[in-house]
């Protein structure tokens, strides 16, 4: 007894020896141990409560010069790339600099401007509005919708209730752009002080690493701290459960909401359940992909919450692709008329995304430079212009099917082995071949065509390079020769790839 | 002839460091090397945001056509001024996390220092995404390369790709995203969201299957002894790789030098008089006619001269260095069944293990075996033979492990579960030309154990 009784008060007695000598003498102390003490104090004070603590921190200057003088010395050298403040920072400090949001996260300037307007070509001009990145101030098409949204969040702004709308569609189809454009007017109804103030929050589920992130983003967005998660969520609940005179509607845009669904679905539930608090003022837009997703993946609560007011976004018919790229070229006559035609009505029949009309118009306007500047074109047509040519070409690299072409460039014995897994399929009748009956075929094959047999350690070989190719789907090699082979390729493009007729 | 032999010393040198060392030589393709250089010329110039995906089988040249074309665009002052390389390998970077720490570093962010990054996972990507996102046309360009492309469509919801994708088709920072991969049907491997985002340009490099000439003429290049002026040039074009300051894409650092040899002109021509001689040889056509069959990629001839060429040593003469001769042997060495070579190396006790099993497949049609069937097979044999009397059991199980061993025998399933050893069911990973070929190679075989191996009627 005498034993456990003595252990604590020894620790005991160590401690306050340790706390004794740091306050009592500076001088005699040597570094590494006063900054594990400060460091298990400052771990422990930000387990506790996450961002307080970093105040306090910050603001004792007087504890800085003090610690560790090399470190800061060889920081020095460091921090001459942030041009935050001339005092030397140590990594951690930085760290905490740029939770507190004072670093403002920045990219390195390039040397040289970029080129001019003037310098530019009229194929230029069209292929950097055609650039997905460049939303157009409205966005044509998208009336209806965008009239939909507009009157929705109008209404639960002027009203200072909370709501939830659910936006659905697929992708391409110009859900955020609308959202975004919405949420713009309403900022210059905002300056006009036609509407009442309005907060706006986004967050994207794509952008973080686990659902439950999305509290630390939305709580970065209202303050510009960074805190952890439960901090975070503890802080937003205060908010948005205590009535508060004077709080402003907060719209919140949530982006692909499929990925912050988990099994538990509480992030997913909390952000759906505060805009039913009368003291929120909280309205939720949330986009996804699929239309039923709530009754798909969503709780009978959570889909409870989200309500009946959804909206979605067709996808763009030819008519409607084309008029948004001829809206983006904006009477310029870089393009011919029936060549924007051939880009919509090929995309509009494959996903009526609009991202793939763009990028496609920007591919055939690479190609009509690249054939502009070639001497013998040049002179012939001075006019740069987009012709169906240019078009064609682009369609067939970007809609692109390459694999008759991979089998054409296969060598004779890759073909072979092709040719023999097709045979092998055709003779079980079963998709699926091993490795020995297509060695059987080969060696027919082979005999057949007076080409020399590969052994089956080469034809393994051949087997496994056709394999990461992903022209052949086989097991690893391990198996040798009872491994299982499945053809990807349909059997119709080998026989056109290699020219074989029905001889046999 | 001291001086020759000296010069045939430094011919091997060159030749080797050539083959092995020049990352950013590529042949052929000129579109291709047009249309990536074009591209990254516009994401540093004008600032535009792009993505694209090199396609091709292993050994087409993906990564060689990639430095060919950095190497092109180093010469270009503002390309390098103005640009930041991101190189990720999907071998090396398993996970998001790995690659986000990588590229934090490599774009030097406030967050990183000497090489250790700090703060979560999720604060990196946050502060990734704040970095590209607070920049703007007047921010440098960044060109991520993304080495084993398909390895990064398996990451955690494809967080990275969705990511730089946006980027890519948002007005930010001004990206350019290059993946590199073999597989052609990689962008089946994007989810739908990152599908549309990405630009759906692809560039295939498909090594030329028809042009056997082609061929053939590469592989007198690769043996030839460049002149003075080519040398000249070559290594003008590499002169600019200095500049590339990268410490994840190092292929700048221990690149080939030509400015590093000299050949007397006299003997450049005597040598290259030689390798066009071979180039012409009918059976050096035919030997190499049988590797371009096996494998067209240039890669594979690389290997293969490699071996011609080590084997160069300045006791002979320089007529007696490469011929034609030694190319056909070195081909003929290609087409040796490994297999053959392991089997032959048996004892005959399981040698004729083998030819037990080889029966017993043959009359059950491949079925599975377990030792104490084979066993029994081969003691009807020991019996009436003269040699093989006297044969113990825990021999026989002994030389029956060790096929196993040695992976002839593969065992019917991997379950760990309480089967003796005698009675496990096996199956045999050889075929039966194999087995036979051993028997007629095998030196010293007795002649009982040849004719038992003929039928198994005893």
């Amino acid at each position: 007894t005498r034993l456990a009784e003595g252990t604590p008060r020894r620790s005991i007695q160590l401690s306050s020896i340790v706390e004794k000598r740091v306050f009592n003498e500076d001088d005699i102390i040597n570094t590494p141990k006063r900054t594990k003490a400060r460091k298990s104090i400052s771990i422990k004070s930000a387990d506790h409560d996450g961002d307080d603590d970093y105040v306090p921190e910050l603001s004792t200057p007087k504890k800085t010069p003090q610690k560790t003088p090399s470190k800061g010395k060889r920081s020095t050298t460091k921090s001459s790339t942030s041009d935050v403040s001339g005092t030397p920072k140590t990594p951690s400090q930085k760290l905490k600099m740029i939770r507190s949001g004072e670093i403002k996260p920045s990219l390195e300037k390039r040397g040289i401007l970029a080129g001019s307007e003037k310098g530019k070509t009229d194929l230029q001009i069209a292929r950097e509005r055609l650039h997905v990145s460049v939303v157009p101030q409205s966005l044509p098409c998208r009336e209806k919708e965008f009239d939909n949204i507009y009157t929705f969040l109008e209404g639960k702004i002027q009203d200072q209730c909370g709501g939830c709308m659910y936006v659905s569609g697929v992708p391409g189809t110009g859900k955020t752009a609308t959202v975004t454009g919405v949420i713009r007017t309403l900022q210059e109804k905002v300056t006009d002080d036609e509407l009442p103030p309005f907060d706006f929050l986004e967050i994207n589920g794509m952008r973080l690493t686990e659902p439950r992130q999305a509290y630390v983003h939305i709580y970065r967005q209202l303050t510009g701290k960074t805190v952890s998660w439960e901090h975070a969520h503890s802080l937003l609940e205060k908010r948005f459960t205590t009535p508060a005179p004077r709080r402003v509607t907060t719209v919140l845009l949530v982006d692909e909401l499929d990925i912050l669904c988990n099994r538990r679905q509480d992030v997913v539930y909390n952000l759906l359940d505060w805009p039913t608090k009368a003291a929120a003022r909280l309205v939720v837009i949330t986009i996804a992909n699929t239309m039923d997703l709530p009754e798909r993946l969503l709780m009978g609560k959570v889909t409870s919450r989200l309500g009946l007011t959804r909206l979605t976004f067709q996808p763009y018919t030819h008519k409607q692709l084309q008029e948004i790229v001829t809206g983006r070229l904006n009477g310029s006559t870089a393009f011919k008329g029936d060549a924007v035609q051939l880009v919509a009505r090929k995309v509009a029949a494959v996903s009526g995304d609009a991202r793939r009309a763009l990028d496609i118009c920007r591919r055939a306007t690479e190609i009509a430079d690249a054939a502009a500047s070639k001497p013998e074109n040049s002179s012939k047509d001075s006019m740069q212009c987009v012709n169906m040519m240019h078009v064609q070409q682009a369609l067939a690299e970007m809609i692109a099917s390459a694999k008759v072409q991979a089998i054409k460039n296969c060598s004779r014995l890759e073909q072979i082995f092709l040719q023999a897994v097709a045979a092998e399929v055709t003779r079980t009748g079963v998709e699926e071949t091993s490795f020995m009956g297509v060695y059987t075929q080969i060696e027919t094959i082979a005999a057949f065509m007076g080409a020399s047999t590969p052994t089956p350690g080469r034809a393994l070989r051949i087997c496994s390079k056709l394999g990461s190719e992903r022209l052949l789907i086989c097991e690893h090699s391990r198996n040798d020769i009872f491994q299982k082979i499945l053809l990807n390729v349909s059997m119709d493009d080998i026989h056109y790839a290699l020219k074989v007729n029905n001889t046999n | 002839m001291p001086d020759d032999s000296e010069e045939i010393l430094k011919t091997r040198k060159f030749l080797k460091a050539r083959l092995l060392r020049d990352y950013s030589t590529f042949r052929g393709h000129e579109n291709e090397h047009d249309n990536i250089r074009q591209l990254l010329k516009r994401t540093a110039e004008m600032g535009e945001s792009n993505s694209m995906l090199l396609i091709g089988p292993r050994g087409s040249g993906k990564t060689t056509l990639m430095n060919a074309v950095l190497t092109d665009l180093m010469k270009n002052k503002d390309f390098v001024q103005n640009t930041l390389i991101v190189y990720l390998n999907g071998n090396l970077h398993t996970d998001d996390r790995l690659a986000l720490k990588s590229v934090t570093i490599q774009m030097q962010l406030e967050n990183a220092t000497d090489g250790k990054v700090f703060g979560s996972f999720a604060e990196n990507l946050a502060f990734l995404l704040a970095c590209l996102k607070a920049g703007n046309k007047r921010s440098k360009s960044v060109v991520f390369i993304l080495d084993e492309f398909d390895l990064f469509c398996s990451h955690h919801n494809q967080t990275l790709l969705y990511n730089l994708f946006d980027v890519s088709q948002s007005a930010q920072a001004p990206i350019c995203v290059l993946g590199i991969t073999c597989r052609l049907d990689v962008i089946e491997l994007l989810e739908k969201r990152v599908k549309s985002r990405f630009s759906h340009r692809q560039v295939f490099i498909f090594p030329n299957g028809e042009d056997f000439d082609a061929y053939i003429k590469l592989f007198g290049e690769l043996l030839s002894i460049p002149s003075e002026k080519q040398l000249k040039e070559q290594s003008e074009r590499v002169a600019g790789l200095k500049h590339l300051q990268s410490n994840e894409l190092t292929f700048h650092r221990n690149h080939f030098q030509p400015s590093k040899y000299k050949f007397h002109k006299k003997y450049t021509e005597s040598w290259n008089k030689h390798i066009a001689g071979l180039v012409k040889n009918a059976s050096v056509t035919k030997a190499l006619q049988a590797v371009f069959d096996f494998d067209i990629s240039q890669a594979f001839l690389k290997s293969f001269i490699y071996r011609l060429v080590a084997h160069i040593n300045n006791a002979a003469p320089m007529s007696a260095q490469i011929t034609a001769e030694s190319i056909s042997q070195l081909a003929a060495s290609y087409e040796i069944d490994d297999k053959v070579e392991l089997l032959c190396g048996l004892s005959v006790l399981e040698l004729c293990l083998v030819i037990a099993i080889k029966h017993h497949s043959e009359i059950y049609d491949r079925d599975p075996f377990n030792f104490e069937i084979i066993f029994s097979r081969f003691n009807k044999f020991a019996k009436v033979s003269s040699t093989m009397q006297g044969i113990e059991r825990p021999v026989a199980l002994k030389a029956f492990e060790h096929l196993r061993n040695m992976e002839l025998l593969l065992p019917l399933t991997a379950t760990t579960c309480k089967v003796q050893k005698e009675f496990e069911m096996h199956k045999m990973a050889l075929t039966y030309t194999q087995i036979n070929q051993t028997v007629q190679r095998y030196q010293a075989l007795p002649t009982e154990v040849q004719q038992w191996s003929q039928s198994s009627i005893i």
